[in-house]
This record gives C-alpha cells, sequence and structure tokens, in this order.
C-alpha cells in the first residue's frame, strides 16, 4: 500500500529548497589573475587553430571562468571574453605574486596515484573483445584492479568481469610492467544455431602480466595478456587467451 | 741632486718593503692579528635590531577552476543497413575532450530495418520484428583537425572543427550481436560555449551472414545532433 505523502512534510521541504536557494544562486567567485608578461593573447576559441582576436596589456588582470581541455576561458577587466592557452596562464601571477600554477598531471603522478582507468580492444579466446577497467592502489606498487568486457564471436558472443591484484615492477619508470591474479566470471551466449546451445555463466582464474607506457600529463598506454581459467560444469575447463591493448588515464 | 737620489732611494725601499707584505703568503705563514681576533668577537655579538615591519602577507585562495569537458547529447538522421533499406535512426553520444586535438566518444543508436528485396518479392520474412531493431554501441576516439571559424552574415563568427572518428564496438541486429568496426567524420559549430551542432557521417562495418553467405556489411549513417559541453 502506498501512503500519501503528508502535505506538511511536502511544505517544509519546499520551504527547505527555497532557503537552499540563495545558496546555489550566490555568484561565482572566479580566480584573479595578473598578466606579467607583455601581454596575453585571448583566442577565439579552446585551440591553438582559432584566431588571436585581443591582446590584455601587462598588470591588467583578468577572471579565469573555466577550463576546457589545455585552455582557461577568462574576462578581462573591460568585459572581453576569450580563451587563454595553458602555457600563457603559467606564466600570469595571482594577486599575492606568486606564478600561477595548474597541475594537468606529471610522471610523478604516474608513479604515485590513487585510481585510474582506460579502455581496450582486443581478443578473447579468439573472439573480438572490448573492454574497460578501473583500479585502486594501495601503493605505488600494488592496485586492486575491475574490468569489464563484451566479446563477439564466431560460435559464441558474451561478457566477462574480473576482479584482481596488480603489482607494478617499475613505477618510476615510463616503461612499467606488471603482473596480475585474480578471479572472474564469463557469460557466454552461444550461437543460436549449434546444438545444445544455452547460456551459462562459469566462474574464472586469471593470471597475467602487462606493460604500461606513460604518454603525457594524465595519460598513458596498456597493454596486456590474462591467460583465464573457466571452471565449466562440463568434464573438462577451459582455457581462454585474452589479449588487449588501448588508452588509461590516472587521476 | 742629493735630494733626487734620496726620492730615489726611499722609492725603492718603499717598494722593497710593500713586497715583503707578500712574502708571508709565499710560505703559508699566516700569524694571527689582532684585527681578525676583533672581527671575530663582532661575528659573535648579537646582530643589531632591526625594525620589523608589521604587514601581514597576502594570501590568495585559488578557487576551484570548474572544467567543462564532456559533452553529452543526442541526434537523428538516417541510417543504410546493407540490404534492409535506409531508415530514420536516433541516438545518444557522450564525448570526454581530453586535448584540444583528441577526444572519446561513446555512442549509442537505433533504427528499424526494412526488407531485403528478397522479401519483398518473395513474400517470406527473414527476420522476426524483434530481430528488425538495429542498435549499435561504441567507443571511438575523435580528432579534431581543421579548427576554424563558420560565419553568418558579417557579424557573427562561430567556432567550428571538422573531426575524424574512429573505433569499435557492436550492433545488435538480426538475432545476433556482431563486433564492430566504426569510422567517419564530423563538423562541429560552438555557436555558444555550451552548446555544439553537429552534423556527423558514420560507417559501421561488421560480418555479417543473414542473406547465406558471410559478407562484410557497410551500413552508412548520416545524422545531424546537438550537445551540451558540462
Amino acid at each position: 500500500m502506498i501512503r500519501r505523502a503528508r502535505p506538511s512534510a511536502l511544505a517544509s521541504l519546499l520551504l527547505l529548497l527555497a532557503l537552499l536557494a540563495p545558496a546555489w544562486s550566490t555568484a561565482r567567485q572566479y580566480l584573479q589573475l595578473f598578466v606579467s608578461e607583455p601581454y596575453l593573447e585571448l583566442h577565439t576559441g579552446p585551440g591553438r587553430g582559432y584566431p588571436v582576436f585581443h591582446a590584455v596589456p601587462r598588470d591588467e588582470s583578468v577572471d579565469v571562468l573555466f577550463r576546457r581541455t589545455d585552455w582557461f576561458k577568462v574576462r578581462t577587466e573591460r568585459g572581453v571574453e576569450g580563451w587563454a592557452s595553458l602555457k600563457d596562464m603559467q606564466k600570469m601571477v595571482l594577486a599575492d605574486g606568486t606564478r600561477f600554477h595548474f597541475d594537468l598531471g606529471d610522471r610523478a603522478g604516474f608513479t604515485d596515484h590513487r585510481f585510474e582507468a582506460g579502455i581496450f580492444a582486443g581478443a578473447y579466446g579468439g573472439a573480438s573483445l572490448v573492454s574497460g577497467y578501473a583500479s585502486f592502489s594501495f601503493n605505488r606498487q600494488l592496485a586492486l584492479e575491475g574490468a569489464v568486457g563484451s566479446f563477439y564471436g564466431r560460435y559464441s558472443n558474451g561478457y566477462t568481469g574480473d576482479i584482481g591484484l596488480a603489482h607494478v615492477l617499475l613505477p618510476e619508470s615510463r616503461w612499467s610492467p606488471f603482473f596480475t591474479l585474480g578471479i572472474g566470471e564469463v557469460y557466454t551466449e552461444p550461437k543460436a544455431t549449434l546444438v545444445q546451445a544455452s547460456n551459462r555463466s562459469e566462474a574464472t582464474a586469471y593470471v597475467g602480466g602487462g606493460i604500461r607506457f606513460y604518454l603525457t600529463r594524465r595519460f598513458f598506454l596498456r597493454a596486456e595478456y590474462k591467460a583465464h581459467w573457466i571452471f565449466t560444469k562440463r568434464n573438462q575447463n577451459e582455457e581462454a587467451d585474452e589479449w588487449k591493448a588501448g588508452f588509461a588515464f590516472f587521476f | 741632486m742629493e735630494s733626487r737620489i734620496r726620492i730615489l732611494l726611499l722609492t725603492a725601499v718603499l717598494a722593497a718593503l710593500t713586497g715583503c707584505a707578500s712574502v708571508r703568503s709565499w710560505f703559508h705563514h699566516r700569524p694571527a692579528s689582532t684585527a681578525s681576533a676583533d672581527q671575530a668577537a663582532d661575528q659573535n655579538a648579537p646582530p643589531p635590531k632591526v625594525i620589523e615591519p608589521e604587514v601581514s602577507r597576502r594570501t590568495v585562495k585559488v578557487p576551484r577552476i570548474r572544467s567543462s569537458n564532456f559533452e553529452l547529447g543526442a541526434d537523428y538522421g538516417v541510417i543504410s543497413i546493407e540490404d534492409f533499406g535506409t531508415h530514420p535512426s536516433y541516438g545518444f553520444t557522450l564525448a570526454y575532450h581530453i586535448t584540444e586535438d583528441f577526444f572519446f566518444q561513446g555512442e549509442w543508436g537505433r533504427t528499424r530495418a526494412g526488407q531485403t528485396s528478397f522479401e519483398t518479392l518473395s513474400g517470406i520474412q527473414l527476420l522476426t520484428e524483434s530481430e528488425r531493431r538495429f542498435t549499435y554501441y561504441d567507443l571511438s576516439v575523435g580528432y579534431n583537425f581543421l579548427p576554424g571559424e563558420a560565419f553568418i552574415g558579417r557579424g557573427i563568427a562561430l567556432t567550428s572543427a571538422f573531426y575524424f572518428l574512429g573505433g569499435v564496438g557492436g550492433t545488435d541486429f538480426g538475432g545476433d550481436t556482431k563486433f564492430t568496426v566504426n569510422f567517419g567524420a564530423g563538423y562541429r559549430v560552438v555557436p555558444v560555449d555550451w552548446l555544439a551542432l553537429h552534423v556527423t557521417l558514420q560507417d559501421r562495418v561488421f560480418q555479417s551472414s543473414l542473406l547465406g553467405t558471410t559478407k562484410l556489411t557497410n551500413n552508412l549513417e548520416a545524422r545531424i545532433g546537438t550537445t551540451v559541453f558540462f
């Protein structure tokens, strides 16, 4: 039985919303930066290909409105709005005279970070695979990883899900190898034309290894291999090799 | 004359004496002088009192700079399913801009396939109604090239860019899910910072054996869409 909400409860909720509304509508505080170089160039769009249409002279300030990739939308004292590159922005100073710094990730972050995620394309037991993963690092070398994938084969399609540990061997290196170990589940949908075709879900265990290569900022390439053992309900267990490579980022 | 000789001799003596002053350093003989002892005493003494300015240093609290790298949108267009005719399609996209050049994009779209010419002529249905539903989903990488501006009249310039797309995914069609490779190109116009309009042309290629033989099918899609940056 569904009970109707009492009008008083609804009224108090509305009152709460009305009280909170001014907090949401307060004017946003923007970061103010001062031009310390001879001038700051403003582009019409967030990219080097968009034309420069305005120059802010030295000692004038700009308000930083928001960021898109490496570009910042700024508003000058005269109300002109345009896009400034991160490279130019890092030559500006704050009101206390210190240089503006913006962290977009670096090699030190690649070595030491908490979370990472990525997407891959590859092969799973001879089928084409699309997958993604996310990981949480306990320290520089040990991480807990989870991965999900979807594979499309000649005889069957399906999904995979894994959880396990990864050990990074050379976290400081640009090329850092790693080993993985874990368990998972595979859901297989055999093609309808096969005899005894029934969808099945089976437990798996895997061991693997791979390599990470730091690209730039927060991005790296990751390629890996996993050897899966699939514990079937039939007489024999199955094995499946998984090869994949893709993009990943840390944060 | 005599006074001249005297001046000459005195000059020679002076020169010799000043020269002798450097002799001590020749043999590394450095007797501690009373003057240096005084200097040492001065150094040990507490420094003279300096007036300290009572100015508190200004500290700037840096507010968080909002980022706007995601792009979410809906689109509508037509897709030509190989052998099954051209039909209207709709879909959704979610993109993340990594740099000014590259972005990731996830796509989902749906259409309903028509009849093959064989079905039309013979009256035999190859697929059921639910099997005619054509759904694609994929992950692509995009590359922005030719960034520039689109002009409307004399006063309005909108930032724009052409982009390439390429990726992998799956297509549900004819009672089966097929691994699908997609590639294409698009044009994006950004009238205001948070809104973009797209025109995209994309080909989705997958292996199909619905009509007896296994072959690669090309499924071209043309669509227009609108996205919101956040």
